[in-house]
């Protein structure tokens, strides 16, 4: 398959004053054409920092690129200059953020907001980004687009006010669409109409979407291959079935037997002992050794290699090396077992 | 279930905000359920239907536009003395949503956790006061060390813990939990709902559990009340509200959730609510839900529907349950 976009081994860090914060600490992404790639992790995992880095949006003090590439289309993005790379935002990499309350200028129309981009990346006439715009308004399921042009963000409820940045963000048909948290600030009915609206645009366009999230709920719905984020580390990556079904990871066991299962009779939920590190001194080995159930003494001093479990399927965990004791994934991580 | 004992009755509780103009932003609008002593009921709802502010005008933090709340057999917002008002304000504790912004920054751990003591005077001298906190904070899962340190050196999780240690200090009968773990990551979630859980059944606390997030609310709740606008439109056992639920909101509630199995996921058939909750300061006629409903008729704009017992222990109020409907 066609990769559109390549992150090789790249390293974000954040100088504080209590020292440097490694934010993201080596992590590979190869997203394909069209597809939906989800990244799932806590907070404080690197998931945003990853998505951020790839638009170049990490602020440079405090935050830097230690090292890393970041291929789209053969280019390596973090060499780009900030001129450089005014002409890949929103033109061909285009982002949504998690809250579209503070994500819109609340002094500019709507129309003039989603006219923007097209006027500087596609040098349309006033005209033509009017009809486009309001085009867009239509695609996204905004009703009454033409007088909707004309107000302001606040005269929008959240759910519109969502669309209305997906309709900025596809303005320019970029090829990669980064969707940080999308619905995490909606409501559950208002996230199934735009998770349902981002697909059927995926659809149409043929976007790549990367689905930055917490909730396995949304990666099950909406996401073709997923990477579990732990620590500034990517710790297993697969498509979903591969993940839902055959984690092979003890971290992503946790995750999936942590989530209640609206099906299941009422068990004790599995938690996770402990909280995530502390990256500003990160561990020597494996990220997820201290709250581990099954840690050993390599975990500690030694990082895992990401190994093979089958094409599309890997995980960093000693458990797989071959001289590893054999675990099983626990029965409560299943989900099969909750139907 | 009629010989279970009730703890809290809520009666046709209402609380209407002014917002100037003569509009009144109508938070809560005629709800009535009762709370069984030991059991957790879950409110369910979407943001600005009001769940936050039943919760808060029950333990009176509002006081109520009309209608009544009963905390064993007394009322709760009635004329009360100081001495009265402080026994009451005893047993009834509340877990808040937001980790960071409901512990005093300038108060070490040890003295947001004994107010309460010594409110209520509960502990004679200094060691027995800090014998209670050490006692707390590690029924809480933390350790006495953390007594002297200050909210900020703590994650969102232990944050929820001293918040629950506190609440527990008082030695209540009912807690009210808004939202304790939205706020949290789903590791950590786990270990909080599994606290509470295990206080639950040491301690026979009863909670009012509520949260937008429909699977926990199941996980933890015995009943569960769903409200929509401002009204409750379904209460029942939470099994039964998962398996049948009768009110169209109810459903599509529980068809937008996503499930982290990605096979049913892609089977399953969703009921998809077109627009927005409209503003509780101008709410629909009759029914509140018919401007979204897949079901409305004519008679929902007209005639608000009655609060029903349309099974054993299973209210709704719709129109689609409506027997004296059927038969014309």
């Amino acid at each position: 398959m066609e990769h559109i976009l390549e992150v090789k081994n790249l390293h974000v860090s954040f100088d504080t004053f209590a020292g440097e914060v490694q934010a993201v600490r080596g992590v590979d992404i190869k997203l394909n054409k069209g597809e939906t790639l989800a990244i799932v992790g806590e907070s404080g995992s690197g998931k945003s920092v990853t998505s951020k880095s790839i638009m170049r949006l990490i602020p440079n003090p405090p935050g830097r690129i230690t090292e890393g590439q970041i291929l789209f289309q053969g280019k390596d993005l973090a060499k780009y200059s900030e001129r450089q790379m005014q002409q890949v935002r929103g033109s061909e990499i285009s982002m949504i953020f998690q809250d579209p309350m503070t994500s819109l200028n609340p002094t500019m129309t709507v129309g003039k907001q989603i006219m923007e981009g097209l006027r500087i990346h596609q040098k349309m006439s006033k005209s033509q980004a009017t009809a486009r715009a309001i085009e867009l308004l239509k695609l996204v399921g905004i009703p009454n687009a033409e007088a909707r042009l004309k107000q302001y963000p606040h005269q929008f409820s959240g759910g519109m006010r969502q669309r209305v940045v997906i309709a900025i963000a596809l303005a320019c048909n970029p090829k990669i669409l980064i969707a940080d948290e999308p619905t995490t600030a909606l409501d559950v009915t208002i996230q199934a109409q735009i998770l349902e609206l981002m697909k059927d645009l995926q659809d149409k366009t043929g976007t790549a979407i990367i689905l930055i999230t917490h909730d396995l709920g949304v990666v099950a719905n909406a996401a073709q291959r997923v990477a579990v984020m732990y620590g500034g580390q990517i710790v297993e990556t697969g498509t979903v079935d591969e993940i839902f079904y055959k984690p092979k990871h003890p971290y992503t066991w946790g995750l999936l037997a942590s989530m209640p299962k609206l099906g299941a009779s009422d068990t004790d939920l599995i938690a996770i002992p402990g909280s995530p590190p502390d990256l500003s001194d990160p561990p020597k080995g494996c990220p997820f050794a201290a709250r581990c159930p099954h840690a050993m003494k390599v975990c500690v001093d030694h990082m895992p290699d990401h190994t093979e479990v089958s094409g599309s399927h890997k995980a960093a965990c000693w458990l797989l090396d071959e001289r590893a004791p054999k675990v099983e994934k626990p029965v409560e991580a299943s989900v099969g077992g909750a139907r | 279930m009629a010989t279970r004992e009730k703890l809290v009755e809520v009666k046709n509780l209402k609380k209407y905000f002014n917002m100037g103009k003569g509009q009144m932003l109508k938070a809560v609008d005629d709800v009535s359920f009762d709370i069984y002593k030991g059991e957790t009921l879950g409110l369910v709802g979407e943001s600005g239907c009001g769940k936050s502010t039943t919760g808060r005008t029950i333990i009176r933090l509002y006081g109520a536009t009309d209608g009544s709340v009963t905390f064993n057999g007394e009322d709760v917002h009635g004329k009360k003395n100081k001495a009265k008002l402080k026994e009451f304000n005893r047993k009834m504790q509340m877990i808040f949503q937001d980790p960071y912004a409901s512990l005093n920054p300038r108060m070490t751990v040890k003295d947001i956790i004994a107010e309460g003591i010594d409110i209520h005077g509960l502990a004679k001298t200094k060691e027995e006061r800090l014998q209670r906190v050490h006692e707390l904070l590690e029924t809480v899962g933390l350790n006495k060390e953390h007594a002297n340190r200050y909210p900020h050196e703590f994650s969102g999780g232990q944050r929820q813990r001293i918040g629950i240690a506190r609440a527990l200090a008082v030695d209540p009968d009912f807690i009210i939990a808004d939202e304790p773990i939205s706020a949290l990551d789903v590791s950590i979630q786990a270990q909080v709902v599994n606290l509470l859980q295990k206080l639950q059944r040491e301690r026979g606390l009863t909670y009012l559990f509520i949260a937008h997030d429909l699977s926990m609310v199941k996980h933890i709740s015995d009943r569960v009340g769903v409200m929509y606008l401002g009204n409750l439109v379904e209460l029942t056992e939470s099994d039964t509200l998962y398996n049948e639920p009768l009110h169209p909101y109810t459903q599509a509630l529980l068809s937008a959730i996503p499930v982290p199995d990605p096979e049913l996921e892609r089977s399953r058939e969703r009921i998809i609510l077109e627009g927005d909750v409209p503003s509780p300061v101008s709410p629909p006629s009759g029914c509140r839900f018919r401007t979204r409903c897949p079901h409305a008729m004519d008679v929902c704009a007209k005639v608000a529907p009655k609060w029903q017992e349309a099974r054993e222990g299973h209210y709704v109020a719709c129109h689609l349950y409506d027997e004296e409907l059927k038969e014309n």
